[in-house]
């Protein structure tokens, strides 16, 4: 009885360690080999992470030994990041905040692209256009019912960012005007969860980057002067689209090494037609 | 044996004590540890605002203008979501245990309880991963509300999530209850389930009191889950019963802005004063614990000898007032059940009262003992049938759509287009790593721990602070541990984001688990060994390491395996200290972060639009390897304990 | 004094599994009367009467033939009730094993669980009871204390309490005395002699004195079968199997 107990503990831990060495082996393949491997930390901005991913994937097809770490966690925590010194680039959303500008003095930005905020409703939802009043209004609780704004007889399921995201900021600012959100706005952590939301709940509305429209959701226009206009790249480079923004990718002073190698990269033409492909507005 | 060697023996035992001693404070080190830098980094936010409106005010907005820092909503919404997650998960588990320790036939006893703990192996970002996509779809239809993102959804993830804890700890106790209590209840003509309700449920109420109280820990600190489905509105439902509401715990705040958040702002210290009184909150569980348990455990034993000094000099008071108490229990629980029904439904809660009593008075009466059984034991059936089936929809749910996801590639190949295609090696490997070197360093601390306590010492103060601390850290939050990493490893000692730090942060997690399991292997050792050894002229160190240690090493295997996979499935401590969205290279450093697993899972369920299958197929990986560790885990406890019968 | 029987036994065997540790046992038990059952370590007599009163079917690989009659009833009938059949036939057992309550609700537990709830119906039956098994004097005033804090005959007392408490007509004991001193074992041997008035009493005994001293009764038991049966009186001073009498006078046991 002891024998096989025991032979079967060796053999649950030789499995073990075969499968342990097995995935390091695997593991191995894929490193740069001997040789110097660079590293580029990013960190910041959800709204900018395609950007920054999309760019790294194809700037280390090129450059092997560059190893591009990217990292969310909000325009906050990007600009903090940059300025601590615990990332190289910090990516936002938004501009630098006056305390930020005190903080940490030689932050650098580079604009790497723009983006409009746009407006996006489940699919079956049939509102033709909003203007930037009746939002706040939505925004801040007082308009509660579809029908209040000429959709359906629903009730509005706000939803929006949290509170360190940098669109959030810049929403707040430009449509909410300083005024509070409703307290019943459920409070998501990135783009992309606000979209899942909206395909999910058919009265819910929420506000992402341009980049994260996709068939499944519909984007509603914002009505300017009682004429809609469509969140598109083109209305946002003309500046017909009311709410839209630069996206930022900043540096402790001008950017140097590695990091003005892939900033370059990403402003040259390789590069904003990536930031068009994630739906991006290019830097005009 | 000479003069020199039995004085070298000597000077090495007291160094092998001396170890010892140190793992065992380790715990109450780093107990400690946690307090001082989660007070340090929440003090500001006391001073700023002022602890009570701190506590009291019930807006919260940091980003506002002005902000506002009141967890008032968030207290009362864990305190919300934690009640109606127990009031399924008791009923539920105490059936399920009754049924499984009592009713259930050898064959169905012996996979049903394996399930259960497998149940327990699912990770928390896989459970609010199926919350998030199906469970909320679900109320949102059925109750035909404008969103499922509610305290219910929450509360019933909670319910499953803490009901393995329940059954498991609840059914060992009914189990054990000494069998003459039930052979002497059955000789009086008593029915099998009076047996039950009437002498074994009572005689094993320490132990299904410390089930609930386990139950009610884990809802109480369980992040991803709820912050992935209650939708974090910072409000309290209006009215207060309304579960459609949505909610905002204080764990799913820290888990939605921690990451986010500035270091050194207003809005960083009010989080770390959140955590502070999720700690405080956990230490009121805790000792209400102790408290409950010890006056269980003197009402049911023998009174004490007279002469024992009363510590407590309100305790003669209290014993009074635990008379009159107990006296007239009856009509004062239904006093207080019907003030509660009140305050939440007013008069109809009243009318539901009184159907109540007048059930309760007078139905039981009516029916025979034999159809009382078979009315019990249907609902215990039940019970676990609406567990199993619990288990059951989640992974065929996400089984279904996740296998046909996985590939070679898929094991094989980093991710690109943002996780949409590609494969998740670096998150594989990642998780490899965080588990080598958090067990690597939990292991011989907790081991050394456990020898020390059960070898070393009787009990007496400085065990019981050591308990204390063990205990204290086995019942904190994952995300508290998370908060405390990133404090004091990744901002104080400057490592950084880094594998080390998350490794460090997930082997305190699992620390409490290795004691215990550990301690309970060395305790099976019977003393009569022991002096058997000790009587021949082995030392005590020598008595450990050849008579004691090798027949503990299957429990403590087990316990070993448990913690894999914990450490495998959890985000929380991971999420701030240890890991990155995406890197396509393996790190080549201990202070490089990693992708993980169960990260990468939260972050394709909530960041990434169209990849709902790289989601699910990522979920069946993690899985499948949780699932792996704790099968392993059953079979070397199920063939051990069929080894060693002392 | 006329005698009759109350429970008979007609070959009965009884295996847990292969092993057959009661063979072909027929005897009658007198009412109102004291049978003590005797005989060397594992020869059956905890087993048989066990199974008086059902308990053997806790026991998944106990297999029963030949039949068990109480009142003329087959106890093993398949429409027999053991709850019932334990109500009426009760079991004091060798560790005393009182349920960690009260005192009161120790002895208050049988009547409750039979449908009695009106509060002073309880307390008689209870007083009734202990004073039944001579333990009134000694718990009155402590009757909400747990009943684990008496000694080890107090103990044993109240589970004979209990077991009245339920009207039973017949007791079994299980060597109720192996775990006690002499002087409680003394003061049970009394009150088995005062209960004899009311109920049946089944004894099994290891200690032949004990048997000699209590039962009007005795049956003599070796590897699983019944060697002799008759009064106490002839098994003792003139047994009429040698096996019998090599046991009694102690040339094996």
């Amino acid at each position: 009885m002891a024998e096989s107990s025991r032979r079967f503990t060796y053999a649950i831990l030789g499995l073990a360690a075969v499968l342990i060495i097995a995935v390091l082996a695997a593991g191995c393949t894929q490193q740069p080999g001997d040789g110097q491997k660079t590293t580029l930390k990013v960190t910041g901005s959800t709204t900018v992470l395609p950007i920054a991913q999309a760019a790294a994937d194809a700037y280390m097809d090129d450059h092997p030994m560059t190893d591009i770490q990217v990292a969310g966690g909000g325009s906050s925590v990007g600009v903090q990041s940059v300025g601590e010194g615990t990332a190289d680039i910090g990516m936002s959303s938004r501009e630098l905040k006056a305390e930020e500008k005190t903080r940490y003095p030689d932050l650098q930005s580079t604009v790497v692209a723009s983006d409009g905020i746009a407006i996006i409703v489940n699919k079956a939802n049939t509102v033709s256009g909003l203007t930037l009043v009746q939002l706040r209004g939505i925004y801040n609780g007082t308009i509660t019912n579809w029908k209040a704004v000429g959709g359906p007889d629903q009730v509005i399921v706000v939803v929006g960012r949290d509170s360190a995201s940098g669109t959030r900021e810049f929403f707040w600012e430009s449509v909410m005007k300083k005024e509070n959100f409703t307290a019943t706005q459920l409070e998501k952590n990135s783009n992309g969860a606000i979209r899942q939301t909206i395909v999910q709940t058919p009265g819910a509305i929420g506000y992402v980057g341009l980049g994260y429209i996709d068939a499944e959701v519909r984007a509603v226009p914002i009505m300017v002067n009682g004429t809609p206009v469509d969140a598109t790249v083109a209305t946002v480079l003309s500046g017909k689209y009311p709410i839209s923004r630069p996206l930022l990718m900043i540096t402790q002073g001008p950017p140097s090494g590695v990091a003005k190698s892939y900033l370059d990269f990403i402003l040259s033409p390789a590069g904003q037609k990536i930031v068009t492909g994630e739906g991006f507005v290019p830097v005009a | 044996m000479s003069d020199r060697q039995a004085v070298r023996r000597s000077r090495s035992e007291i160094g092998v004590r001396v170890v010892w001693f140190l793992c065992a404070l380790f715990a109450v080190i780093t107990i400690f540890f946690i307090f001082a830098f989660l007070f340090y980094d929440a003090y500001p936010i006391f001073e700023e605002i002022g602890v009570w409106n701190f506590l009291s005010g019930s807006v919260w907005n940091p980003t506002g203008f002005p902000p506002a820092y009141g967890i008032y909503s968030l207290i009362v919404a864990t305190l919300l979501a934690t009640f109606l997650a127990m009031a399924i998960a008791i009923p539920l588990g105490i059936g399920s245990a009754i049924y499984i320790a009592e009713l259930a036939p050898y064959r169905v006893k012996a996979w049903v309880k394996p399930a259960v703990e497998l149940l327990a192996g699912i990770p928390s970002v896989v459970f609010g991963f199926f919350g998030l996509v199906v469970l909320t779809t679900w109320i949102r239809v059925s109750f035909d509300v404008p969103t499922g993102e509610t305290w219910l959804a929450g509360s019933i993830l909670l319910a499953i999530m803490a009901l393995p804890t329940i059954i498991s700890v609840a059914e060992d106790a009914i189990s054990s209850a000494p069998r003459e209590y039930k052979e002497g209840s059955l000789a009086l003509g008593a029915t099998h389930w009076q047996t039950i309700s009437r002498v074994l449920t009572p005689a094993a109420l320490s132990g299904i009191t410390a089930a609930i109280i386990l139950g009610i820990g884990r809802a109480a600190g369980e992040t991803m889950a709820v912050l992935m489905v209650t939708g974090n509105a910072p409000v309290i439902p209006d009215p207060i019963w309304d579960v459609l509401s949505p909610i905002r715990t204080l764990t799913g705040t820290l888990g939605i802005e921690m990451g986010e958040v500035p270091v050194g702002s207003t809005h960083y210290h009010a989080l770390f004063g959140v955590a502070v009184v999720l700690l405080v909150i956990t230490l009121i569980i805790n000792f209400s614990a102790t408290i409950i348990l010890n006056r269980i455990k003197r009402q049911q034993a023998p009174p004490a000898s007279t002469g024992i000094p009363r510590r407590f000099p309100l305790t003669g008071w209290m014993e009074r007032q635990g008379i009159f108490f107990r006296a007239h229990r009856t009509p004062i629980l239904w006093g207080l059940m019907a003030v509660v029904l009140f305050a939440f439904f007013g008069l109809t809660g009243l009318g539901i009262a009184l159907v109540l009593y007048l059930a309760v008075r007078y139905i039981p009466g009516r029916i025979s003992p034999r159809w009382a059984q078979r009315i019990a034991f249907s609902l215990a059936a039940l019970c676990i049938v609406v567990v199993l089936l619990a288990l059951g929809i989640i992974l065929y749910d996400i089984l279904t759509k996740g296998l046909p996801y996985i590939s070679w590639e898929f094991l094989t190949e980093p991710p690109s287009n943002l996780g949409r295609s590609g494969g998740i090696l670096p998150a594989i490997v990642g998780t490899m790593y965080l588990v080598m070197g958090s067990i690597a360093i939990a292991l011989p601390i907790g081991i050394g721990a456990a020898i020390y306590l059960t070898e070393y010492t009787s009990e007496g103060r400085l065990v019981g602070i050591i308990r204390t601390a063990t205990d204290l850290l086995n019942g904190t939050p994952s995300i508290v541990f998370g908060l405390f990493g990133f404090a004091f490893l990744v901002i104080y000692l400057s490592f950084g984001v880094s594998l080390i730090a998350g490794q460090i942060t997930l082997a305190l997690m699992v620390l409490p688990t290795i004691i215990r399991t550990t301690e309970e292997a060395l305790k099976t050792v019977p003393v009569p060994v022991r002096e058997g050894s000790l009587a021949l002229g082995a030392s005590k160190w020598q008595t450990i390491r050849r008579v004691v240690l090798p027949p503990s090493v299957p429990g403590i295997l087990t316990g070993t395996i448990l913690s894999i996979g914990r450490v495998a499935g959890e985000t929380a401590p991971i999420l701030f200290t240890a890991v990155v969205f995406s890197t396509r290279f393996l790190p080549s450093s201990l202070f490089e972060p990693v992708m993980a697993l169960p990260y990468h899972l939260y972050i394709l369920a909530t960041n990434v639009p169209n990849a709902t299958g790289q989601q699910y197929a990522t979920a069946v990986v993690l899985l499948g390897i949780v699932i792996a560790f704790y099968a392993i885990a059953i079979v070397i406890r199920h063939r051990s304990s069929v080894k060693y019968r002392w | 004094m006329s005698e009759t029987t109350i429970i008979t036994t007609e070959n009965l065997n009884l295996w847990y599994g292969e092993n057959n540790a009661v063979v072909d046992v027929s005897m009658q038990i007198p009412d109102r009367r004291v049978t003590a059952l005797i005989g060397p370590s594992g020869c059956g007599k905890s087993t048989l009467i066990r199974c008086f009163n059902r308990m053997n079917d806790l026991v998944s690989s106990c297999r029963i033939s030949g039949r068990i009659e109480f009142h003329g009833n087959n106890i093993y009938a398949k429409d027999a009730d053991p709850v019932e059949i334990r109500r009426k036939i009760g079991m004091v057992f060798q560790k005393p094993n009182p349920f960690p309550k009260s005192v009161y609700e120790n002895v208050a537990y049988g009547p409750r669980i039979h449908g009695i709830k009106d509060k002073k119906r309880l307390d008689e039956i209870v007083e009734r009871s202990l004073r039944s098994a001579a333990l009134w004097d000694e718990v009155r005033g402590r009757m909400d204390e747990s009943a684990l804090g008496l000694s080890g005959g107090q103990q044993q007392r109240l589970c004979i309490a209990r077991t009245l408490a339920v009207e039973p007509e017949v007791i079994l004991m299980d060597e109720p005395c192996s775990a006690l001193d002499p002087i409680a074992t003394a003061k049970i041997e009394k009150l088995i002699d005062s209960l004899k008035q009311q109920y049946t009493v089944i004894i099994v005994t290891h200690n032949m004195q004990q048997a000699a001293r209590v039962s009007d009764k005795t049956g003599f038991m070796y590897l699983g079968k019944l060697i002799e049966f008759g009064p106490t009186s002839q098994i003792f001073e003139h047994p009429q199997e040698d096996l019998t009498e090599n046991y009694i006078t102690g040339r094996f046991g």
